[in-house]
């Protein structure tokens, strides 16, 4: 199986160790956070064609395992929303579940505080997913759709606020159930808005799927077919995308995803129109998720809050639970103290880069934005390039300004880039 | 232990050898830990992957124990039908603390290779036959002998060596 990868094993990343064919090199990163997925892309490529791709990462390591193992349960609970900016809330949840069972509260935890966890956990995705295919949008070059999009978001904005207080870091849940209540006049004031908000992603879906400037973008780009994902393994809407039928929430249901009407999602073809899709479908089930939670709230009634101890008896747990992105697996290990013995975290995206790299074999130079994107990466490296002309050894650093107005120059003037 | 065994057995549809299998505990419905020592463990991933077929690996977390390291491979057996995955917990045990030494399990899975190498990095755990167990997630300037995860080093210890490589950096930055 090793053969197949061999991007992997190369050692010099700066070209010299380079396959054989390859021509030119283009280095993409490395600086930038790591719940932004930091990450140092390297596209060797034959002409305008990329004959293989490599990938660096762990340029900004924060330790948040080996400080979780010297703090509390109860500290951690405020910690683990800091593993992902986006995705704060589903860490927080993977992690109250964990604790939850190691303590042994699960059963006592009410119908009320886990439709609130659901709540949380439905509104991120929705703004997570908008988030995505609008800088996807961007991407592809089509920035109307990207302010169109942006402005639409801001609809669930306001509700995670009003909810939480908080835009992007809910933290409404504790071990045992959740911190805050939804008033009924709350919810009744976010029905319209999420009522609005389904016909404005409905116009996005339109507009993804209709208007050929940005289809041609993501149709038949980048392809990953079944087989070819089996072996990667994507998780999350990248292997939806190409025919794997598994969310976390269907496999192995939590909360209440199992008492609630809700399809899952998923498409063949592979494509990034197929992830795309996806994405775009999932919204929509996550709006109708919420309206339904909402309307439950009303006559369900029940205690916030269970009360756990501080001392986690001795166990290990592994718990999952799907992020916006795929999913985020947590294992941790309790000894019998406050403290965890161990506890391990894997954020999706780690597990989504080897089916990116698959995606852009042979595909063109001018697709890769597209392509990189497809994994949601939060990918704040996109802005720095250095090219290297291999005959002359000059070096340019440029930053994404240069190089757009650089590579239109030289289309059309028809002169060389360098 | 063997009624969990006969279980996870009827789910996988294949049979595991009672030598391989140190134990078989049932966390939950549909949610398995299965030992296994690290002379095995090799053996036993072989049997789930070609024979039960499982594709899925979701991570790979190590432990330290008192006297012995512990490599935890997480994977899913998928039930493509019902849109269902059973979770297992590989635990490779008895991992010798003062040369640790497991069998890479690249060769079934190809995302094996970043978590092992994580793991390399993290507890100095040597994953035989990987063809390339190289740094991945720590800096260029880590010194090579310092495990970060390990007990023997505490939350200041780490922060004085983050603390002294950046300074280095810096300086050098500065020339």
């Amino acid at each position: 199986m090793t053969e197949q990868y061999r991007s992997r094993f190369r050692a010099l990343t700066d070209g010299s160790d380079a396959p054989p064919g390859a021509d030119h090199h283009i280095f993409i990163g490395p600086q930038h956070p790591w719940c932004e997925e930091p990450a140092h892309f390297i596209i060797h490529l034959k002409g305008e064609r990329v004959v293989e791709a490599d990938i660096r990462i762990g340029f900004n390591l924060r330790g948040i395992e080996k400080a979780m193992e010297n703090k509390t349960w109860r500290q951690n609970t405020m910690l683990i929303p800091r593993a992902c900016g986006i995705c704060s809330a589903v860490h927080q949840n993977v992690y109250v579940r964990l604790v939850d069972k190691l303590a042994g509260v699960e059963d006592q935890i009410s119908e009320r505080a886990r439709l609130i966890r659901m709540f949380s956990l439905e509104a991120e995705r929705i703004h997570s997913h908008i988030l995505w295919y609008g800088i996807l949008a961007h991407d592809a070059g089509f920035d109307t759709m990207l302010h169109i999009t942006w402005r639409d978001r801001e609809i669930i904005m306001d509700i995670v606020e009003d909810f939480s207080g908080n835009r992007v870091n809910p933290a409404l849940m504790l071990p045992g159930g959740v911190k805050r209540d939804i008033p009924k006049e709350k919810a009744d004031r976010a029905q319209p808005m999420l009522d609005k908000l389904i016909k404005q992603v409905e116009y996005h879906k339109k507009v993804f799927t209709e208007e050929a400037s940005i289809r041609n973008r993501l149709e038949d780009v980048g392809i990953l077919t079944k087989e070819d994902a089996k072996k990667v393994t994507p998780n999350g809407p990248t292997g939806r995308g190409s025919g794997l039928p598994f969310d976390v929430r269907k496999a192995t249901p939590y909360e209440l995803y199992d008492k609630i009407d809700w399809n899952l999602v998923y498409y063949n073809e592979g494509d990034i129109l197929a992830t795309t899709l996806v994405r775009l479908d999932e919204t929509l089930e996550s709006l109708q998720i919420c309206k339904q939670v909402l309307d439950q709230l009303e006559s369900t009634q029940g205690e916030l809050l269970a009360r756990v101890k501080q001392k986690i008896p001795e166990g290990s747990y592994f718990a999952r639970g799907e992020a916006p992105r795929g999913e985020d697996v947590h294992y941790g290990i309790a000894d019998g103290t406050d403290k965890p013995e161990r506890y391990k975290i894997r954020a999706p995206s780690l597990g989504n880069i080897d089916a990116t790299l698959k995606r852009m074999d042979g595909e063109y130079v001018a697709d890769m934005p597209v392509i990189l994107r497809s994994y949601d990466p939060c990918f704040s490296c996109t802005n720095r390039v250095m090219i290297i002309n291999e005959v002359t050894g000059e070096k340019m650093i440029l930053n994404q300004d240069e190089f757009a107005r650089k590579a239109i120059k030289a289309k059309k003037y028809n002169r060389p880039f360098f | 232990m063997s009624d969990v065994l006969k279980e996870l057995e009827g789910i996988l549809n294949v049979t595991l050898p009672g030598n391989l299998v140190e134990e078989v505990i049932k966390v939950e419905e549909g949610h398995f830990n299965v030992m296994s020592n690290v002379t095995n463990a090799f053996e036993l991933m072989k049997i789930l992957r070609e024979d039960a077929g499982i594709y899925h690996l979701s991570t790979i977390s190590g432990v330290e124990k008192d006297d012995e390291f512990n490599v935890c491979y997480h994977i899913q057996h998928r039930i493509e039908d019902e849109f269902r995955e059973v979770p297992i917990n590989l635990i490779i045990t008895k991992i010798d603390k003062n040369k640790p030494k497991s069998p890479s399990m690249l060769e079934f899975f190809v995302a094996a290779d970043y978590y092992e190498r994580e793991i390399y990095d993290f507890y100095g755990i040597y994953f035989e036959n990987h063809p390339f167990l190289q740094r991945l997630i720590l800096p260029e300037r880590w010194p090579d002998d310092v495990k970060p995860m390990l007990k023997e080093y505490g939350w200041e210890q780490i922060k004085e060596i983050t603390m002294k490589i950046t300074k280095e950096g810096l300086e050098e930055a500065k020339q």
